[in-house]
């Protein structure tokens, strides 16, 4: 190529689209088929449960005497509400239930995953960087809980506080909070919070050891040594040179974590040792419709179903932002 | 190396002490435990209970006793009594419990209800009162305590006897199974990457890894169970490991209740499920481990000595992919102890996991400690092995 033929070339032929880095990763997961459709999923499976209250023509404790488990579309006679999914064994209508569970279930998973990765990426971020004697308690810590058998332990803990409920103090204005996001009694929200409690003491745990392996191999490179050279204090340094470019991986964390926590909350819920009825979550009406499904066959499945489908959705996205989010996968 | 072992199993000694005491801390400081049964029938005002009844029995159940004496008496089985030392005895008087405690009771303005508070203490119990009570030897010296209540007042050694066979023959098939089926469809999928076997599969145990057990055994009990009997067909029992009456199932005939035909036939449902979740995630790591091995260089050298691809794939790149492996393989040893809590309840499975959460919930603490304990202990025991295993199989690794 001589070079004329380089100068005859017009700016406007060799410059490109300009794509934000925000952009180049929308691209690379619209990619990823089913995790455009998970998310899709997931957008409507929010909207319901943010709409609960309009959408549910019953509220969730409201018992129609005498008209119990009656079958789907069965309209109410005194007040012209329908049962979409007819009721449950004690004649609250299940369609409001079961969206109102969905509210509760995402909600803790969401606020655990929170509160875990918060708790994760500082504690992390603090042992990678600072190293030495405060790296070393820190990950010992961490270590020692992960060798505790987790399910036994999160089942001692969680039966426990639920049975002394009154023995914790939780503030009055978290409960009422978690009660205003929830639509429940600030008394009734008390076990959700207790929930998240437990499910965030677990969980921050793998969050950390992530948080320290990335800002362990952040801190050897050559943007932190110039922030450093400019007079960057340890705070700037961890604030806007280590949380950020570490962010990649705890996102892919954070939205495996909401399918493991929306698991792990049934699970508790379904042994008996989490939300208990009359407060519904997926799991509880999972446990109470098995000793009905001999009679009323597709009973379970009404709650079971959503559960895998948002755990399967947040796996789902959760592979598709590890795609797009790898920068060593280039379009 | 011996140094590196003695600070290991130091270290093991301090985790499962620590993580002891606080779950036996957790369960017993709490209030509730086995006298809540005793209140309800006081309050409900039909037999007429004494406070020295109730002593009577906060003493035998040691709830007396301040609670790092109760600790000690379980962990070690001491304290006793009074210290003797050259036939002089030290501590007779060291105050050790409280034998009536002093209840208030307090209005709850939140719930409404009356609620007792310990506010003192009307007779103390002394070190010299220890002397003749019944004690275990002590968890440290194999002696689990009596059961409070799953089965009163028989060894917990007896019900974790009971137990356990169960327990093993369906998580000692599972890990088995797993390992026969998961690990070659792991193998197959690496080496036809990309082919439409792998991608089935891949999409498959995705799916499988992200189902909770809990859901996926329900659907089984439906599917296999509940549906084809109602339309009478051949169906799968489920609950319990054996029935207790004669039954007979279409196609297959009569079943003689405890035969090995009907353990067999009970074991196919819990079996399945906990074999296909496991499947889906080992099968997965074997795939991404065989997939990282086939990349290197060793791989390429052996195709260039000119190997036939099985010795290639089976001697070259399998055994390498198989190391990581190791670390999931020996966390089966806790499981096989502990159970698998969620699946046993599904299916009412009379395995250690389903004892846990029964013992949780009748407040059996005494077997509850003891089955967290034996975790706790076989957890670390499996976490030195999978460091120590680690290094056999890859003497690049060094134990530090």
């Amino acid at each position: 190529m001589s070079a004329a033929q380089v100068a005859s070339l017009s700016p406007e032929a060799v410059t490109i689209e300009e794509r934000s880095p925000f952009q180049i990763v929308m691209r690379r997961f619209q990619r990823h088929r089913l995790a455009m459709i998970s998310l899709v999923v997931m957008l409507a499976m929010f909207t319901i449960t943010l709409l609960a209250p309009y959408i549910a023509p019953f509220k969730i404790q409201e018992l129609s005497v005498n008209k119990y488990f009656v079958p789907w579309g069965t309209v109410d006679a005194e007040t012209g509400r329908v049962h979409h999914m007819g009721t449950d064994h004690i004649g609250r209508d299940y369609f409001s239930r079961l969206i109102y569970a969905g509210r509760i279930s995402l909600t803790v998973a969401i606020l655990s995953v929170l509160i875990s990765e918060t708790v994760g990426i500082v504690i992390g971020a603090i042992s990678g960087f600072f190293g030495g004697w405060v790296d070393t308690i820190l990950m010992r810590f961490v270590e020692f809980m992960l060798t505790i058998p987790q399910l036994p332990l999160l089942l001692i803990i969680s039966s426990m506080l639920l049975r002394n409920e009154e023995m914790i103090a939780i503030p009055d204005p978290v409960l009422k909070f978690m009660g205003d996001i929830l639509l429940l009694s600030p008394r009734d929200s008390r076990n959700a919070v207790l929930i998240v409690m437990v499910l965030a003491g677990f969980g921050w745990l793998s969050a950390a050891q992530l948080m320290r392996g990335t800002v362990l191999s952040l801190r050897e490179q050559t943007f932190v040594e110039a922030s450093r050279s400019l007079g960057a204090s340890n705070f700037r340094i961890i604030m806007r040179d280590m949380i950020p470019n570490a962010m990649a991986p705890i996102i892919v964390d954070a939205s495996l974590g909401l399918a493991g926590y929306i698991v792990g909350e049934a699970a508790l819920a379904f042994l008996g040792f989490g939300i208990t009825d009359p407060v519904p979550t997926w799991g509880n009406m999972l446990a109470a419709s098995q000793q009905f499904m001999l009679d009323r066959p597709w009973l379970p499945l009404v709650p079971g179903l959503p559960i895998f489908l948002c755990s399967l959705a947040f796996n789902y996205i959760g592979d598709g932002l590890r795609d797009a989010l790898d920068p060593r996968l280039k379009l | 190396m011996t140094a590196y072992f003695i600070r290991r199993i130091l270290q093991m000694i301090l985790v499962v002490l620590i993580s002891a005491v606080a779950s036996y801390a957790l369960l017993n400081l709490a209030p509730g435990g086995p006298l809540q049964g005793l209140r309800q029938v006081q309050q409900g005002g039909r037999f007429q209970i004494t406070e020295d009844d109730i002593a009577r029995i906060r003493a035998y159940f040691e709830l007396d006793l301040f609670l790092p004496y109760r600790f000690t008496r379980w962990l070690i089985g001491e304290p006793r009594g009074p210290l003797v030392i050259g036939g002089q005895e030290y501590f007779a008087d060291l105050k050790v419990g409280c034998r009536k405690p002093i209840e208030s009771e307090k209005l709850n303005v939140d719930t409404g209800e009356y609620e007792s508070i310990i506010t003192g203490c009307k007779e103390d119990v002394f070190m010299k009162d220890l002397v003749g009570r019944r004690v275990s030897r002590g968890v440290l010296l194999g002696d689990f305590g009596l059961s409070w209540k799953v089965l009163r007042d028989r060894p917990v050694t007896d019900l974790l006897a009971s137990r356990l066979p169960k327990t093993i023959e369906l998580l000692g098939l599972q890990s088995l199974l797993s390992i026969l089926i998961g690990i070659p469809l792991g193998v197959y999928s690496a080496v036809r990457q990309y082919s439409r076997f792998d991608y089935i599969f891949t999409s498959l145990a995705f799916m499988g890894s992200a189902m909770p057990t809990f859901f996926f055994g329900i659907v089984l009990i439906l599917v296999f169970s509940i549906i084809p009997k109602d339309a009478g067909w051949m169906y799968l029992p489920a609950g319990l490991s054996e029935s207790i009456r004669d039954y007979s199932i279409p196609i297959i005939g009569a079943v003689e209740a405890g035969s090995l035909k009907d353990r067999f036939l009970h074991l196919i449902l819990p079996l399945s499920v906990l074999t296909m979740v496991n499947i889906a995630g080992w099968s997965r790591f074997v795939r991404a481990s065989m997939l990282e091995v086939m990349r290197q260089d060793y791989v390429r050298t052996a195709r260039a000595k000119g190997l036939s691809e099985r010795v290639v794939i089976m001697r070259h790149a399998f055994r390498n992919a198989l190391i990581p492996f190791i670390t999931i393989v020996v966390f089966t040893l806790p499981g096989l102890f502990g159970g698998a809590i969620i699946t046993e309840s599904i299916f009412a499975w009379p395995g250690m996991g389903l004892l846990y959460i029964k013992a949780l919930g009748d407040f059996d603490y005494p077997v509850a400690m003891s089955i967290f304990f034996i975790l706790a202990v076989l957890t670390v025991i499996a976490t030195l092995l999978r460091d120590v295993l680690y290094t056999l199989v890859d003497p690049r690794i060094r134990l530090s």
